[in-house]
């Protein structure tokens, strides 16, 4: 059955995200609160799934490495964008991105006070991309090292859990189509499964998120459909795990979503057992 | 009649037995038995299955549990956990507490003129289950099927409000046990092997009666095997056998 290879560190897996950062990044955010750009929502994107990456593999001794993970930022460069002491490294374990954030914000969030109200609780926030809108946006050449990245990953671990490439984006390419590349990408396969190619639209269009939608007729626009074309069906495991966690999937839904966020599918990876109050 | 409790355990393949997270506790005296699975998704889980199975077998829990009892292992758990600063990660995965799955079992007996009466009362949270063995009959509690495990059970947290009002969380029963009875517990990748087999026609308890006897398979070899041949989950693996002998 594919999707069933264990997680450990002895068989790790891998996520590559692939970061949206040309100059139509400056655009106003339509999920935003009307001062936010584009390149805050890719940015708070790309750092929320981090976190819960990270938060996903951290124990009371460390964090171990189940996955390792790799960023691609495109815009005026294409090429690995972590910053500082990874700056440069292709696939980092991801240990090593817990443990280097460039900095961490303190920021509040509300927790249940045990009698039925809410509090603040302070939490600190690790920040490993700031928001960047420069240049083209070359996606197929990223797409394409994201390839590379992931081949090269599976001639090493040709067992582990089906790699999963995330790409942030307003889907605006502008060096020519990305289909075909996104295609090599989904054929991609280890012995556990075809690799996931998954998008996420950030937009300067106004209306209401779109999560894993089965069809891309309702779709706002022409980038959203392409994206949404792209991207890898949910293999049938992922749909079971949402449907319990009350997501509205159906048969046919793919790994895309509109002005949304896709931490959900950081949960749906089974490292063990997950207890059900756990969000 | 005498009550003779033995424990089995292995870590996760992979894992060093520094990173076991069940645990189980025997005490004979009290003729109590506990054993819990810390989850792997939380952090430091393994000392709150710890602290479970303690509490327990010192009859610090009844049965059927009362959340109210687990407030001073919550509090104990919440200062063991901040002993130390934590980085970001471990602060913030600690904040949302520590999960387990738990099964406890107490045998009683209360003598008359006439008889003496044998109870076992259990109580139970999550995909730890308790086998009671009389002849080739067992009842399975709570789970009693392999199809009713899932990698997201209900479990019991240190955090008050994860476990809400306890109820559907925390189950109980009882029944009555004699000479030659043997009680199961286990933790779920055993459990499900357990049940598994018994819809398949077999009888897994003869393994686990026999279990490190002269001539018969050990534990370690057992678990490795059916590890290896994806007839249990590579998971943290946990027996405590208990035999009523005449």
């Amino acid at each position: 059955m594919a999707y069933s290879a264990e997680i450990s560190r002895g068989n790790p897996s891998c996520f590559v995200f692939v970061i949206d950062q040309s100059g139509s990044m400056g655009d106003p955010f339509g999920a935003g609160d009307g001062n936010q750009k584009k390149s805050d929502g890719v940015a708070d994107a790309i750092n929320r799934m981090l976190q819960n990456l990270v938060i996903k593999c951290a124990k009371e001794e460390g964090i171990r490495d189940y996955f390792h993970v790799g960023v691609i930022g495109y815009g005026a460069q294409v090429g690995p964008a972590f910053s500082g002491a990874l700056a440069g490294r292709q696939l980092v374990p991801i240990s090593e991105v817990g443990n280097s954030p460039a900095r961490v914000e303190q920021r509040t969030k509300k927790v249940p006070d045990g009698a039925g109200g809410l509090v603040d609780q302070p939490v600190r926030f690790p920040i490993w991309f700031e928001p960047i809108a420069n240049g083209g946006t070359p996606m197929g050449q990223a797409l394409g090292q994201a390839k590379s990245m992931v081949e090269n990953w599976l001639s090493q671990h040709p067992g582990c859990f089906p790699p999963i490439v995330i790409n942030i984006t307003d889907g605006e390419a502008t060096d020519g189509d990305p289909t075909s590349v996104a295609d090599e990408i989904r054929k991609l396969k280890s012995t556990d499964g075809e690799i996931l190619l998954f998008n996420l639209h950030v937009s300067s269009q106004r209306g209401a998120p779109i999560e894993y939608p089965s069809s891309d007729a309702g779709l706002p626009d022409k980038f959203a459909q392409q994206l949404f074309r792209m991207s890898s069906p949910l293999p049938e495991y992922m749909m079971n795990i949402a449907r319990r966690e009350g997501m509205n999937v159906n048969e046919g839904s793919r790994g895309f979503v509109f002005n949304a966020d896709m931490v959900a599918v950081i949960k749906f990876l089974d490292i063990g057992t997950r207890p059900s109050a756990l969000r | 009649m005498e009550i003779y409790a033995k424990e089995f355990w292995l870590p996760k393949r992979g894992s060093s037995d520094a990173e076991y997270e069940d645990a189980f506790s025997i005490a004979e005296d009290g003729f109590r038995f506990a054993v819990a699975d810390g989850a792997t998704e939380a952090s430091f889980s393994g000392v709150w299955a710890k602290q479970l199975v303690r509490a327990f077998a010192n009859k610090r829990l009844s049965i059927p549990i009362v959340l109210e009892e687990l407030k001073p292992l919550q509090s104990r758990w919440q200062k063991i956990v901040h002993r130390h600063p934590l980085p970001w990660y471990a602060e913030e995965k600690a904040s949302s507490g520590a999960f387990a799955a738990f099964v406890g079992l107490e045998l009683s007996q209360e003598h008359s003129d006439a008889a003496t009466k044998r109870t076992w009362r259990a109580v139970a949270a999550g995909d730890s289950c308790l086998v009671h063995l009389r002849g080739d009959q067992i009842v399975g509690f709570p789970l009693a099927d392999s199809s009713s495990f899932s990698s997201r059970p209900n479990l019991l947290s240190s955090s008050p409000t994860s476990n809400g009002n306890g109820s559907g969380l925390l189950l109980s029963t009882s029944g009555s046990w004699g000479c030659e009875d043997v009680f199961f517990l286990m933790t779920d990748a055993l459990s499900c092997w357990f049940f598994r087999e018994r819809e398949q026609g077999n009888e897994p308890w003869n393994l686990l009666r026999d279990l490190d006897t002269a001539g018969h398979v050990s534990f370690e070899k057992l678990v490795a095997d059916l590890r290896s041949e994806g007839r249990m989950k590579n998971d943290d693996v946990t027996l405590l056998r208990v035999d009523v002998l005449a």
